[in-house]
């Protein structure tokens, strides 16, 4: 077993201004910002290959946030944070997508932008065209797509791309049941492979059908690391007690 | 400094094969939705340049200007223009108008500018040949001038590179920026020496300030290489180099200052 990623004391503070210019002063002198926000406070957690990782918190706990560290899309104010391998990240719907092309040319060009050449591409266009199962709307414009394609082809690429770590943030949740069936076995496989999937949602059921670990993230600090069944108990509980509901 | 420009040209020598691919793709992505596609864009600079042509032929009559014919004339001035409006256009929108892949793709952001002027390269490919073809049939080509014009192009998509390298980083910052240096563009791009002969500008002052601007440097360099070849003083051209190097500097110091923050402003 080895470790994918390592997470040390890590701090993610946003800026916030009055005004979208004084960024630029703020960049070069370090004052003009009206007032900081901490998103995520001194985290530290490890994640090992073949984890299922459910990220469970309230809209604005830093969920998103830190999936967005792990993917390499934004970037921690203070903390250490070590992943190894390649990322298949899935952070929200139509990232990436042009509304104009078809699914499989899409395929093509999202996979362009995350870096893969068209060898790469062309290897996994069957098993994705197999697996988002959309017949003859692989073909059309994905701006006939209803969300739950989308959601299908997003979450196709981000797992097909050969990643060592998977990042996927509530899309599932629009997918239907039998796409929720296929995905949780594809997980699965992907974890008997021996890759690190991270997971956030805000489905109890979903959680409980995937994850094999949960972290709660409570205020942008963690809450509970451990077994999904304790997790959710004590999430469902601090909700109930009208706790933890306002993180803003 | 010094950290700025390795890591922006370290970011743009390792994905060299990634930016002439998404070029390609953002040239291919304006036509996807029309059937006729590239096509559209070269119709439009046709009766752009017939429409200048007209108003020329009825001003000034079939009369050579500067010893030179008037179609020939506005066309090297022309031409160039069209891919500096595009550029300058489009270009510092790079970062803005990528939005979806900078908030949810590990992405090098800085080579967004590159990419873009790149598709405009790749898109304005058939106007620049077209140049080469009507000065080729008035006889204004010579082996210099294909020199001298492939000199004034390269010279062109550097400073469209280095000047959206810095201006991108801005606008994605605030669109405020966006509207000021549209602004600023107008004034420089009516300025230049599209429709004038521009070593007919008596006042020094007028041709000093002129100067400043570097595109004069590309749209007089252009016209110059296929009449009286290089007639552009070395000053001059040291001054445009320079102005490029410090472009580049200043574009690489902004955007590595910013690379880490442009999926929480943006």
């Amino acid at each position: 077993m080895g470790t994918k990623i390592k997470v040390e004391n890590l701090t993610k503070t946003f800026y916030l201004f009055d005004k979208d210019w004084k960024v630029l002063r703020w960049i070069f002198t370090g004052r003009g910002y009206k007032k900081t926000r901490e998103t995520l406070k001194n985290l530290s957690f490890t994640v090992d290959d073949g984890e299922v990782v459910g990220l469970i918190g309230v809209n604005g706990a830093g969920k998103s946030t830190l999936m967005k560290i792990i993917a390499g899309i934004t970037y921690p104010t203070s903390g250490k944070i070590t992943v190894e391998g390649k990322v298949g990240a899935l952070i929200n719907l139509s990232a990436g997508f042009n509304p104009d092309y078809s699914g499989r040319k899409n395929i093509y060009y999202k996979g362009t932008i995350m870096g893969m050449s068209r060898t790469e591409i062309d290897e996994i266009i069957g098993d994705i065209e197999e697996f988002v199962d959309l017949g003859e709307y692989f073909d059309r414009p994905v701006r006939m797509y209803s969300s739950g394609m989308s959601a299908r082809l997003g979450f196709a690429l981000a797992v097909y791309c050969n990643p060592d770590i998977v990042i996927i943030d509530e899309v599932l949740a629009v997918g239907d049941k039998a796409f929720q069936e296929k995905s949780k076995t594809k997980v699965k496989e992907l974890f008997r492979a021996g890759k690190a999937v991270i997971f956030s949602s805000h489905s109890d059921a979903l959680i409980e059908r995937f994850c094999s670990r949960v972290i709660y993230i409570k205020d942008g600090c963690i809450a509970f690391d451990g077994n999904v069944q304790e997790g959710l108990r004590l999430y469902n509980e601090d909700i109930s007690k009208g706790k933890s509901v306002k993180a803003y | 400094m010094i950290e700025a420009i390795k890591f922006v040209v370290k970011e743009h020598f390792d994905n060299y094969r990634q930016i002439i691919k998404m070029a390609l793709i953002n040239t291919e992505k304006q036509t996807v939705r029309s059937s006729l596609g590239l096509l559209w864009t070269y119709f439009h600079d046709i009766v752009y340049i017939l429409v200048f042509i007209m108003f020329r032929l009825l001003i000034s009559g079939y009369a050579n200007v500067d010893g030179m014919n008037s179609i020939v004339y506005l066309l090297t001035g022309l031409i160039p223009w069209f891919f500096l409006s595009d550029a300058l256009n489009q270009g510092s929108r790079a970062i803005i108008a990528n939005k979806g892949i900078v908030q949810s793709i590990r992405f090098p952001v800085t080579i967004l500018p590159t990419i873009e002027v790149l598709s405009i390269v790749f898109r304005r490919f058939f106007t620049f040949f077209i140049l080469l073809l009507i000065t080729t049939v008035f006889g204004y080509l010579q082996c210099f001038s294909i020199l001298l014009f492939l000199y004034y192009f390269f010279a062109l998509v550097c400073l469209m590179v280095t000047m959206n390298l810095l201006l991108s980083a801005f606008v994605a910052v605030s669109e405020d920026f966006h509207q000021l240096y549209q602004a600023i563009v107008r004034v420089m791009v009516y300025s230049l020496p599209i429709m004038w002969n521009f070593d007919k500008v008596d006042n020094v002052l007028i041709h000093v300030l002129l100067r400043v601007n570097p595109m004069v440097y590309i749209v007089k360099g252009f016209r110059d290489a296929f009449v009286q070849g290089m007639t552009q003083d070395v000053g001059y051209t040291v001054y445009f180099w320079v102005c490029i190097v410090v472009l580049f500097c200043l574009g690489s110091f902004t955007q590595y200052k910013l690379k880490k923050h442009y999926a929480d402003f943006v």
